[in-house]
C-alpha cells in the first residue's frame, strides 16, 4: 500500500522542491494539492499530475496519511491543528509558528491526536552539515566553546515582508535555521538572547538585517547573522555557514559551498550553482519515514518551537536593548 | 632627516625596524630592549646603537621620535616620560589599558607640543583603504551591515607570556579586534552600543571574542577575534560590508595571491603571502605618515583622540562580556 501524502499550499516556494522530492520516492502517492490561490494550485496539480483543491479541508477529507504545509507563517498553527485532527502526520514549513503560544497549541494537538509533527529544517539533512555534525560528535575538535553562524540570503517578496502574515522579517525567517543547528550540535538549550536588528538594507518596512547573540545553558555562546544581506545579483541565494571553536580544534562548515561558478555571457550573469543535494530530499524522506513508522522525527515540532523561542527573545531584545532571558515553551 | 629610537624589540619592534629601512626621511639610531641579544639583532641592519636601559638611551642619544613597541601596560609610562623630554611619540596599539592613562598621554603630548600617534595600522592596509574608498564612491550605497574577523592561534611567542595576562594585554578584545573597531569607527561612524562575549580566561590557552556593535547612524557590525585556533593555523582576516545597493567581501586566505606548501621534518605547512611594496606596505606607510607629520609639522593621521575612541569601545565590550549586558557608549 502506498503512503498517501497531500501538500497544502505553495505560498512558500519550498513546497515545489518538497513536492518534487515526494513524487520521486517509491511507494508514495501525492493525493492532492490544496491552495487558496487557484491559479498557482491548479498549475501545480497539473504539473505533478494530482488533484487540486481550493479548500484544504477537502483535501483532508481524503484522509491522507500525512500533509506538508507550506502556507504563510500565520496559518501554520490553524492548518496544522486541522490536519492533526483529521488524523494526518504533519510536516510544516519553518518557522514553526509565529509565536510560542501557537507552537505550544500545535505540539499539544499532536500529543492528543497521537500523530507526529515535524518542522522543516532541511539543513539537518544537508550532506555538509551531517558530515560536520559527525566530526563534532566524534570529538575531533573537543568540546564546543562558541559558534559563529551566518544565514545570509536575498530578500524574499510578497507575504514574507508583511509582518501580519510572516510574524517578522529576517529575524523570524533566518534565525531559526541556525538556532536549530546550534542547539542540535551543542545538545544544549538556550538561556538568553541579545539582538541588534532593523530595517537597514531594503526599505520594505520590515527588519532585514540582524545580529543575534545567544547563550546556551552549557555556557556556549553563538552568534547568528540573520540578515537578508545579499543583493539581487549576488551569485547565490542561500548561505548557511558555521564556524565552530572547540577545545581541540575548529570546524568551518558552509552548507552551500558545493557549487560550480558559472558565468553566462549573454545574461551578463555570475551564478554559483549547487551541484550536491541540498537538505530538502532528506527532509521529505524523513517525513515519509515518520508517516510510515510513527517514529519520533529528526527535526521535530519541538525542535521548531525551541528555535522559535530564540527569534521571539531576539525581537524582545531589539526593543529593550537588553540581554533577554529565553522564555521556554514549557513555561507558558 | 628625523632620528628615531625604538623601545621593545619583540615582534612589533622587528616589524617597525624593517619598515624604517624603506623610509628615506627617518633613520633608526637606537634600539632598546632588556634582552640585549634582541636589541643587537635589530640594530645590525641600521647601524643603530643597542641599549638595555631606556634612561641610558634617552640621556646618551639625540633623537626626534620615540617608537614604542612595548607590551601595552608599559606604553603610558615611557610615552609620557619621552614627551616630557620633548620627544615625538609613535606608540603601538592599543594606546593603553585604561582611559586615564590614554588621556594622560594625549594631554601630555599637547602640553609639551610634541606629535603623538598610535599604530592603528589597519587603516593603512591597502585592501581596507580600498574598501572604504569603494564605499565613499557610492558603489554599495550606505554601509549598513559590517562583519570583520581576525583569527589566529594563541600568541605563545610573547615575552613573559604577557598576552595571556589580561591585566597586561586586555585580552583579544583590547589587543586584537581593536584594529577592526578603530577601522569601523573611522570609516563608518561612531558606536552607540555594544554587546560582547568572550571566554574571559576561562579556557586555557584559547580565547575568542564576538562583539555586536550598533553605530550611532543605525548600522550594525559583527566583530570577531580569535586566539582559539590550533597552533600552526594560518592568520586570517576577513571583512564584509553590506550596503543599501551592494556588498564588498574580502578574505585574506581565499584572496591570497600566493600559496606555498612545504613539508619539512614531517610538518606540513601552508603559507599565504600577500606582497605589498612601497606605500602599499602598511607598517611603512603608517610610520612614514608620522615622520612626515613631525617633519612638516602637520596633523598626524591617527590622533590620540581616535585611539581613545577605539579604547572606549573595547573597554565597553570587555565590560559587556563580563556582565552579559549591553553597554552604551557615552
Amino acid at each position: 500500500m502506498k503512503t498517501r501524502i497531500g501538500v497544502i499550499s505553495f505560498e512558500h516556494m519550498h513546497a515545489l522542491s518538497y513536492t518534487k522530492s515526494l513524487v520521486s520516492m517509491d511507494g508514495v502517492e501525492l493525493v492532492g494539492i490544496a491552495d487558496t490561490d487557484e491559479y498557482r494550485g491548479a498549475n501545480m496539480a497539473y504539473r505533478f499530475g494530482t488533484k487540486y483543491f481550493s479548500d484544504y479541508k477537502d483535501l483532508l477529507a481524503l484522509k491522507p496519511d500525512g500533509v506538508i504545509i507550506c502556507t504563510n507563517n500565520s496559518l501554520h498553527c490553524s492548518v496544522s491543528i486541522d490536519a492533526l485532527r483529521a488524523g494526518c502526520h504533519v510536516l510544516v514549513e519553518k518557522p514553526f509558528a509565529i509565536n510560542s503560544k501557537e507552537a505550544k497549541a500545535m505540539l499539544e494537538e499532536a500529543e492528543k491526536s497521537g500523530k507526529r509533527i515535524m518542522n522543516a529544517f532541511p539543513m539537518r539533512f544537508s550532506p555538509s552539515v551531517i558530515e560536520a555534525k559527525k566530526a563534532v560528535d566524534s570529538g575531533k575538535i573537543g568540546d564546543i566553546l562558541c559558534i559563529t553562524g551566518i544565514n545570509h540570503g536575498k530578500i524574499p517578496s510578497g507575504w514574507f515582508i508583511d509582518k501580519n502574515l510572516s510574524g517578522g522579517g529576517g529575524v523570524m525567517d533566518h534565525t531559526v535555521h541556525l538556532a536549530d543547528l546550534i542547539r542540535w550540535f551543542t545538545g544544549s538549550e538556550y538561556s538568553s538572547v541579545y539582538c541588534e536588528s532593523g530595517n537597514l538594507l531594503h526599505n520594505k518596512g520590515i527588519d532585514d538585517a540582524g545580529l543575534v547573540m545567544a547563550k546556551m545553558e552549557n555556557g556556549v555562546f553563538a552568534t547568528i547573522d540573520c540578515s537578508w544581506a545579499h543583493v539581487k545579483n549576488y551569485p547565490i541565494w542561500p548561505q548557511v555557514d558555521m564556524e565552530i571553536i572547540g577545545t581541540k580544534g575548529t570546524l568551518e562548515v558552509k552548507a552551500f559551498a558545493q557549487v560550480n561558478h558559472v558565468v553566462e555571457e549573454s545574461k551578463n550573469a555570475f551564478e554559483d550553482i549547487v551541484w550536491n543535494k541540498d537538505g530538502d530530499e532528506g527532509l521529505v524522506a524523513e517525513f515519509v519515514d515518520v508517516v510510515r513508522t510513527g517514529k519520533y522525527p529528526n527535526a521535530s515540532g519541538l525542535d521548531g518551537a525551541k528555535a522559535l523561542e530564540v527569534a521571539e527573545a531576539a525581537y524582545r531584545s531589539v526593543k529593550s536593548h537588553k540581554n533577554e532571558k529565553v522564555i521556554h515553551i514549557e513555561e507558558i | 632627516m628625523k632620528k628615531v629610537a625604538l623601545i621593545g624589540a619583540g615582534t612589533m619592534g622587528r616589524t617597525h625596524c624593517n619598515a624604517y629601512l624603506s623610509i628615506e626621511d627617518a633613520k633608526l639610531v637606537a634600539v632598546c630592549d632588556i634582552n640585549e641579544e634582541k636589541a643587537n639583532m635589530l640594530c645590525e641592519k641600521h647601524g643603530a646603537k643597542s641599549y638595555t636601559d631606556y634612561e641610558t638611551m634617552i640621556s646618551n642619544e639625540e633623537f626626534d621620535i620615540l617608537d614604542i613597541c612595548l607590551p601595552t601596560y608599559l606604553h603610558s609610562k615611557y610615552a609620557i616620560d619621552a614627551m616630557k623630554r620633548g620627544k615625538n611619540v609613535f606608540c603601538e596599539k592599543p594606546i593603553a589599558l585604561t582611559l586615564e592613562e590614554a588621556e594622560e598621554m594625549t594631554k601630555t603630548a599637547k602640553e609639551y607640543g610634541v606629535k603623538f600617534s598610535v599604530g592603528h595600522v589597519l587603516r593603512f592596509f591597502p585592501q581596507y583603504k580600498n574598501a572604504v574608498s569603494i564605499v565613499n564612491d557610492g558603489k554599495i550605497g550606505s554601509p549598513r551591515l559590517i562583519r570583520t574577523t581576525r583569527n589566529q592561534a594563541f600568541p605563545n611567542w610573547s615575552w613573559e607570556n604577557w598576552y595571556a595576562d589580561y591585566s597586561k594585554s586586555g585580552g583579544p578584545i583590547l589587543d586584537l579586534v581593536i584594529h577592526d573597531i578603530d577601522w569601523i569607527i573611522a570609516s563608518f561612524g561612531d558606536i552607540e552600543r555594544v554587546y560582547a562575549s568572550s571566554f574571559n580566561g576561562k579556557v586555557e590557552k584559547q580565547e575568542h571574542c564576538m562583539c555586536i556593535l550598533r553605530l550611532k547612524n543605525g548600522a550594525i557590525a559583527h566583530v570577531e577575534g580569535s586566539w582559539a585556533y590550533p597552533q600552526g593555523s594560518v592568520f586570517r582576516m576577513t571583512y564584509e560590508v553590506v550596503g543599501t545597493d551592494g556588498e564588498i567581501e574580502y578574505d585574506s586566505v581565499k584572496d591570497s595571491p600566493i600559496l606555498i606548501q612545504t613539508n619539512n621534518d614531517g610538518v606540513h605547512k601552508n603559507e599565504y603571502l600577500n606582497p605589498m611594496y612601497g606605500n602599499a606596505e602598511p607598517y611603512g606607510a603608517e610610520i612614514r605618515a608620522f615622520v612626515e607629520a613631525v617633519d612638516q609639522n602637520k596633523d598626524v593621521v591617527i590622533k590620540g583622540e581616535d585611539a581613545i575612541k577605539a579604547l572606549k569601545v573595547c573597554l565597553a565590550c570587555i565590560k559587556s562580556s563580563e556582565t552579559g549586558e549591553s553597554v552604551t557608549i557615552d
